[in-house]
């Protein structure tokens, strides 16, 4: 069974160019895939395609047995409240603490007035400690996230990810702001994630050999068309060329 | 080798300035109006003015303003009680208008609501900025008759428009980030207003209140005397146009300064705390 599956996917912000070209791929529960490619391939924007943060033209997503493309308002903030997300730069609100913000997570469940009035349940507030707990950044819950490591920011970023109870995190360039030893603190939580609390997750990654490390199987993506799909032995060097384009097949393209 | 981009005055310095319309235009209209000051003297009526009984009666009327002020139609706690409703007026305005203008710049802000809106209210609030506010206090004075209500409805109008353009500026630069992370959690609008937006710009927010209740201080004190709306503006337009009493208006001048500058110092601290680039 395929918790997510795309189906002739096409995007373009503008009349004149085509940023995403017919991307076909499925998704099994409990996987973790990256997307690679270079800058401007449109890997993020494929990304935010999944949860219709960015609008979609062509084709038909299925997520969780739901055309994703077709939902109303209402529905639509049901599904993304199945999907989690996070991003390269945390996206956390830095004036407030660490708790409010993993809380932030449960807005998909709210009703405005909740929402406005700030409420959440004990469960949630139990559960969103047990996370941070888990993710051991529980000392700081009461801290305001400016004053937290980028690694910290990350994790909270993840906590908020994971109070969603989503079956899909989507991550992009997670570790892109983040050092060696951040990025592998990072890397390992969402490898468990996937493994261990059975979410799939779906990656952007700029370093090959962290995607080729980590992902149970890989997309490539250049000018918004996949041109590689397949697990981390079956990524070789003229694979990655394939997708990142050498000079000489630019002259040639081109 | 001399680079042919470098302009050179004719004894061969070099010009900073471009030279460019603009800066000929500024120029030739300062020239003019600097020569109609000099020619509007020349006509001036300066029958019956005798200027060196002007000069030492003026020095004589500060000197008495500024070194012997005192009250002589009312008592110390009627100025306090009277500075007290000039500010309460400046507050009510600045409190109320802030409210309104709340609402009216989510809707006027680019990244909260959609482009048509922004522009509509945008435009709207230029115009009543563009209008100074004794005018509005003027029109409203039709309906409402010269008083304080006119005052208070006339600062909130330009208030509002005021508060609108600093707000909505303030939310335009919020990360645009934050409000698509709450958004893509599932949350609606009201959600990323109430924690993306609010908490990253409150202290923003308070600093435009507090200056706009400080320039709400000095339009509620000039429409006191105006506009008849009460407060310590009336006294003082009292005691300057009415009894001609040096004293009490060096008096008033003093209790207004001092609530000036009170003013003035708590704002100074609060930009200096939360526009800490700004102020210098
Ligand atoms: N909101 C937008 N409006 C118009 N064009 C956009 C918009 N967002 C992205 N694009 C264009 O879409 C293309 C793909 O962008 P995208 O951000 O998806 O690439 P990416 O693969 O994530 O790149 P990077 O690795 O640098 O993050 C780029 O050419 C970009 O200019
Ligand atoms: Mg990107």
């Amino acid at each position: 069974m395929s918790l997510l599956r795309v189906e002739g996917l096409g995007k373009s912000y503008t009349a004149d160019k085509q940023i995403l070209k017919n991307i076909n791929f499925e998704i099994k529960a409990e996987e973790l895939v990256s997307i690679i490619g270079p800058s401007g391939a449109g890997k993020s924007t494929l990304l935010r395609c999944m949860n219709r943060m960015v609008e979609f033209s062509e084709g038909k997503i299925m997520f969780n047995n739901r055309d994703v493309g077709s939902l109303d308002k209402k529905e639509l903030r049901n599904v993304r409240a199945n999907i989690g997300m996070v991003f390269q730069h945390y996206n956390l609100v830095p004036r407030l603490t660490v708790i409010e913000n993993v809380l932030h997570g449960r807005f998909g469940y709210k009703t405005t007035l909740q929402g406005l009035l700030g409420r959440y349940t004990e469960a949630e507030k139990e559960r969103a400690f047990y996370l941070l707990e888990k993710l051991g950044i529980h000392e700081h819950a009461y801290k305001r996230c400016d004053q937290l490591s980028g690694g910290q920011q990350q994790r909270v970023g993840i906590c908020r990810a994971l109070i969603q109870e989503p079956k899909l995190i989507l991550c992009d360039e997670p570790i892109a702001s983040l050092d060696p030893n951040s990025s592998k603190i990072i890397m390992d939580l969402l490898k468990s994630i996937s493994t261990e609390m059975g979410i799939t997750c779906l990656v952007n990654l700029h370093q090959v050999d962290v995607a080729k490390h980590y992902s149970d199987r890989i997309i490539g993506l250049n000018k918004g068309e996949i041109v590689f799909t397949g697990t981390s032995h079956e990524l070789n060097e003229e694979q990655i060329n394939k997708i990142y384009g050498t000079k000489t097949e630019d002259l040639i393209t081109a | 080798m001399e680079a042919t981009y470098i302009k050179r005055k004719k004894d061969g310095r070099i010009h900073i300035k471009s030279g460019n319309k603009g800066d000929r235009v500024l120029r030739s209209t300062l020239g003019v109006l600097t020569i109609l000051t000099f020619v509007a003297f020349l006509f001036f009526n300066y029958a019956g003015l005798e200027l060196g009984s002007a000069i030492t009666e003026t020095a004589y009327n500060l000197k008495v303003m500024f070194f012997e002020p005192a009250l002589s139609h009312f008592g110390l706690r009627e100025a306090i009680y009277q500075v007290g409703i000039t500010l309460s007026l400046a507050f009510l305005a600045t409190i109320i208008g802030a409210i309104i203008a709340f609402f009216l710049s989510l809707m006027a802000a680019t990244n909260l609501a959609p482009l048509g809106l922004t522009r509509i209210i945008r435009v709207f609030v230029a115009f009543i900025r563009a209008v100074p506010t004794v005018l509005w206090v003027l029109i409203f004075a039709i309906a409402a008759g010269l008083g304080s209500e006119a005052a208070v409805l006339g600062m909130l109008f330009h208030s509002i428009a005021y508060l609108v353009k600093a707000f909505s500026e303030a939310f335009e630069e919020v990360d645009k980030g934050i409000l698509e992370a709450v958004r893509s959690t599932g949350g609606n609008w009201w959600h990323i207003v109430k924690s993306g937006v609010l908490p990253s710009t409150f202290t923003y927010l308070l600093s435009w209140i507090f200056l706009r209740f400080e320039i709400n201080f000095g339009v509620a004190v000039a429409m006191g005397a105006a506009a008849g709306a009460g407060g310590i503006g009336f006294d003082l337009f009292m005691a300057s146009s009415f009894y001609f009493d040096m004293r009490e208006v060096g008096f008033i001048t003093y209790a207004i300064l001092i609530v000036a500058f009170l003013l003035e110092v708590v704002s100074t601290r609060l930009k200096k705390r939360f526009f800490p680039a700004t102020s210098d």
